[in-house]
């Protein structure tokens, strides 16, 4: 704040130079471009945002540290910053390999029942997320290997198209079996605009999900676990919409992925089992300032939503018509209608233009991964936004799509939809070439 | 149109039944970590990471991120808290981990890595650690900003006195930013303790200041609230390959700091520390600094090959002779500097701008001001003062990015100086009605 009031005060002296300018490059060629600040802001804004990008960048510290703000990585982790997952806030993919590391992907393990308030039940051993890394003096819990197995698909004109499925095996298990267990491979999202995805009123998801939908589409609202506000609250963050809210959504990640405690998750991510967890040093309690956590949300939310390209280009015009034609609208609906924020009177009442329901819908065996959360069931999905779609790989050159990263390009996501997205996905693969890519090129645009 | 899987449903659905089960493959060829403390930044650690992880399958790395300040105490912990490889740019922190002894001789061949680059030494003279690369001091300029304001780009250091930069000039806090230490030295070096100190008090009084841990200088000039910004390269480099509309400018007078690695005395995995500080140092490895998101300068000269034109290579710009800035000459004094700097134009920065803009207003009009100038130009003690081994060891361990030190009482005698001198100053402008 102290900096731009300077230079606003050299402005209002008549100092040399007193101009506003803005140099942002255009979108298009921007790898910034999901980490831009929304316009406007005040000088204090400013200040917080910065302090929360300052964080997000931030690789934490092993406990006793010199640096107490960033003290407290793990004791056990995944990685050492928010952005080693979300590079540029960009999206992260698989590894091509079995001996390459998951650098921005993980593991979600669970046992068949309910956790508290309806949630999965964890792990007895691991817990709820294979977390991979250890503090010096605690074991890694283990290695996830992906092997892909292929699988091809025939397109009208006879084009074939290769697809690809992961097959996990888990390694170098610290703490012994895993047993009988559920797992689900999660790719990081790129995580611009999520501050406007909180304003879509609950009634306005309710509505959506009561409303009669063409092709058998369904979609239904996840009712999750609130932290802050102790109560069932409808879920809108995370791939099965299992998180109510971007702060729960923010503090979950930190402690786990990265180990850092928050006034929401004070406790540390160790299991009874996992005694050298429990008994290593703590950062602080909590290790993720409550300052630190509000300025982390203030930054998530403040970030400029990813803005389209070339709209207007005839093939991007058509590929739009026929994105809604074939069905894909019904449930990556074009835009939404925002309301009051609870905390960000900015963010409130602008037109979210994410590409999302922020619904659940069944997407078929093949993308199932057989584990409940709160109300979504194994083959249940939230309807990821796509917004910034076409910014990915200029952001982050190892992008992968859907929930695993298992599509190397949105053509190998939209062919593996089926359940609930099948007759859009059979529209797709019928169309001629050209159609589909008219409707690849919109998807760029995003 | 019929479509559809060219593998039958049924295949399918078998091969789906094997992925609701994961196995837990039968033991493996041992993968050892190799421990790499860092300072870096996890774009730069990341692409490291995947790229040797690759190449040297057998290896995982783990990594610890520490700030140098904060790195000396952990490597001085029993068996050096199980460290193989220490990688930071502080040259500093090698310097004095050295001398207890913390690294065994660097098993690597430098075979193809220059000795220098400039006045800037490479390879550590006792064989302990090698540089594995370089970033360089200079200018971010927003060519809009200061065609907005009719501002030419600054060439070298001088430029940022001219009385037209007032209020245009980022400027990172030298005691509290990382990287910016050498900063002053590079000026004291190239101009002499007291013109180079002259030039930083009027260089300071056209800057606004940037504090650690907020706002980036490349942020103040792409914003263009500023239109320059003194940095070091990669920040600006960086921001300007992903799309951010700047120039950097390496100044007449400038250097490098060069990155290290060493290998610890009690590395437990000996050979993957080896691997990998020969992978830092590789082709492939050097490569990896050209990245948009890492913008260094490779120590190996054939990693520019097939670089665009405008990637600086520090080596060519030696061979023109640029490159003069001497850091280790520097080192000893760098610490004592920054507090200097800190108590002098820091402190008192908006005292500062404030009496510059009455020294160069009366100037203007003629009045006789050299001597209220020449106060606001001198630094609280000599440069023989500044010579002192005692004085200087009390600001040794400042090292890049730690804060909150107590000021000392060399630090409160030079504060106290700089304030008489500054009211002696404001004194002799006041007699003359500047």
């Amino acid at each position: 704040m102290k900096l731009f009031a300077l230079c606003m005060v050299a402005a209002a002296m008549g100092l040399p130079g007193a101009v506003r300018a803005d140099t942002r490059p255009a979108p298009a060629i921007d790898r910034e471009a999901l980490s831009h600040p929304m316009d406007g802001l005040t000088p204090d804004e400013m200040k917080r945002f910065q302090h929360g990008r300052s964080l997000v960048r931030q690789s934490w510290v092993v406990a006793p540290a010199g640096d107490g703000e960033v003290s407290g990585l793990g004791p056990l982790y995944n990685r050492l910053a928010c952005i080693s997952c979300h590079a540029k806030n960009g999206r992260g993919g698989a590894p091509g390999e079995p001996q390459q590391r998951m650098q921005s992907m993980l593991v979600r393990l669970s046992v068949p029942g309910q956790g508290p308030h309806g949630g999965p039940r964890p792990h007895p051993v691991y817990g709820d997320q294979l977390n991979e890394e250890g503090v010096p003096g605690v074991p890694g819990e283990g290695r996830a290997q992906i092997r892909w197995v292929g699988t091809k698909v025939r397109l009208a004109g006879g084009e074939v198209v290769e697809l690809r499925r992961p097959s996990v095996a888990f390694t170098d298990l610290a703490y012994g079996p895993l047993g009988p267990v559920r797992f689900s491979l999660r790719v990081s999202p790129h995580i611009a605009g999520l501050g406007l995805l909180e304003t879509v009123p609950e009634a306005t998801l309710v509505d959506l999900a009561n409303s009669a939908k063409p092709d058998g589409v369904r979609g239904a609202v996840n009712r999750v676990w609130d932290q802050q506000a102790q109560a069932s609250v409808i879920g809108r963050f995370g791939l099965k919409a299992n998180a109510p809210t971007l702060r729960q959504q923010i503090a979950g990640a930190f402690l786990g992925d990265m180990g850092i405690t928050s006034d929401l998750f004070p406790t540390e991510n160790c299991t009874p089992a996992q005694r050298a967890c429990r008994d290593a040093v703590s950062g602080g309690h909590p290790e993720l300032s409550t300052q630190g956590l509000d300025d982390v949300e203030f930054y998530l939310a403040h970030l400029l939503p990813p803005m389209r390209r070339d709209a207007d280009q005839p093939a991007v015009r058509r590929g739009e018509a026929l994105f809604a034609q074939s069905g894909c609208a019904v449930c990556h609906r074009p835009a939404l209608q925002g309301g009051a924020h609870p905390r960000y009177a900015r963010l409130a009442g602008q037109t979210v233009a994410a590409y999302t329901d922020l619904l659940l819908h069944d997407m078929g065996a093949s993308l199932a991964d057989g584990r409940t959360d709160f109300l979504a069931n194994g083959r249940q999905w939230r309807t990821p936004p796509l917004w910034g779609l076409g910014l990915l790989t200029a952001i982050n050159e190892n992008t992968g799509y859907l929930h695993d990263g298992r599509a190397r390009t949105p053509e190998e996501a939209i062919l593996w939809h089926a359940g609930e997205a099948l007759p859009a996905r059979k529209r797709y693969a019928g169309l001629p070439k050209e159609s589909r890519q008219a409707l690849l090129a919109f998807l760029q645009s995003l | 149109m019929s479509t559809g899987f060219v593998t039958s449903r049924r295949r399918f659905l078998a091969g789906m039944a094997t992925l609701a089960t994961a196995t837990a493959r039968a033991a493996q060829p041992a993968v050892r970590p190799v421990v790499v403390m860092t300072s870096f930044q996890d774009e730069l650690v990341s692409r490291f990471e995947a790229a040797f992880e690759k190449a040297y399958p057998q290896y995982r790395l783990q990594v610890l991120w520490r700030m140098p300040h904060d790195a000396a105490p952990y490597l001085r912990q029993p068996a050096q808290g199980g460290v193989d490889v220490y990688w930071a740019a502080s040259p500093r922190t090698f310097a004095g981990l050295a001398r207890d002894g913390a690294w065994r001789k660097l098993p690597v061949d430098r075979a193809g890595l220059p000795d220098r680059a400039g006045n800037t030494p490479l390879a550590d003279a006792d064989g302990f650690y090698t540089a594995t690369e370089m970033a360089g001091f200079g200018f971010a300029v927003s060519p809009a900003a200061l065609s907005a304001r009719k501002l030419a780009a600054p060439k070298d250091w001088t430029d940022l006195a001219d009385p037209q930069m007032l209020g245009q000039i980022a400027l990172p806090i030298p005691a509290r930013v990382g990287f910016a230490p050498p900063i002053v030295e590079i000026v004291l070096q190239a101009y002499g303790w007291e013109q180079g100190w002259a030039l930083w008090s009027q260089i300071a009084a056209n800057a606004v200041l940037v504090d650690r841990g907020a706002t980036f200088v490349s942020d103040e000039v792409a914003s263009g609230r500023c239109a320059v910004g003194v940095s070091i390269d990669f920040f600006v480099t960086s921001a300007i390959a992903n799309g951010a509309a700047l120039q950097f400018v390496y100044p007449g007078h400038t250097g490098v700091n060069p990155a290290h690695a060493a290998v610890t005395s009690s590395s437990p995995n000996p050979q993957g520390a080896k691997a990998f500080v020969e992978f830092l140092l590789s082709q492939d490895g050097q490569k990896i600094l050209t990245h948009p998101d890492i913008r260094r300068l490779p120590v190996r000269p054939t990693a520019y090959e097939g670089l665009p034109a405008a990637y600086f290579n520090p080596f060519a710009a030696a061979a023109n002779g640029g490159l003069q800035f001497d850091g280790e000459a520097s080192r000893p004094r760098v610490g004592l500097s920054s507090a200097v700097f800190q108590q002098m134009l820091v402190q008192p920065h908006g005292e500062i701008r404030d009496l510059w803009q009455r020294v160069r207003a009366a100037q203007s009009s003629g009045k006789p001001v050299a001597a209220a100038r020449k106060l606001l130009e001198t630094p609280p003690l000599t440069e023989a003062q500044a010579a002192d081994e005692g004085l200087r060891r009390q600001f040794v361990n400042r090292l890049e990015g730690n804060l909150g030190q107590q000021v000392s009482a060399a630090e409160a005698a030079w504060q106290e100086t700089c304030a008489k001198q500054r009211n002696a100053a404001r004194q002799l402008l006041d007699e003359v009605g500047a």
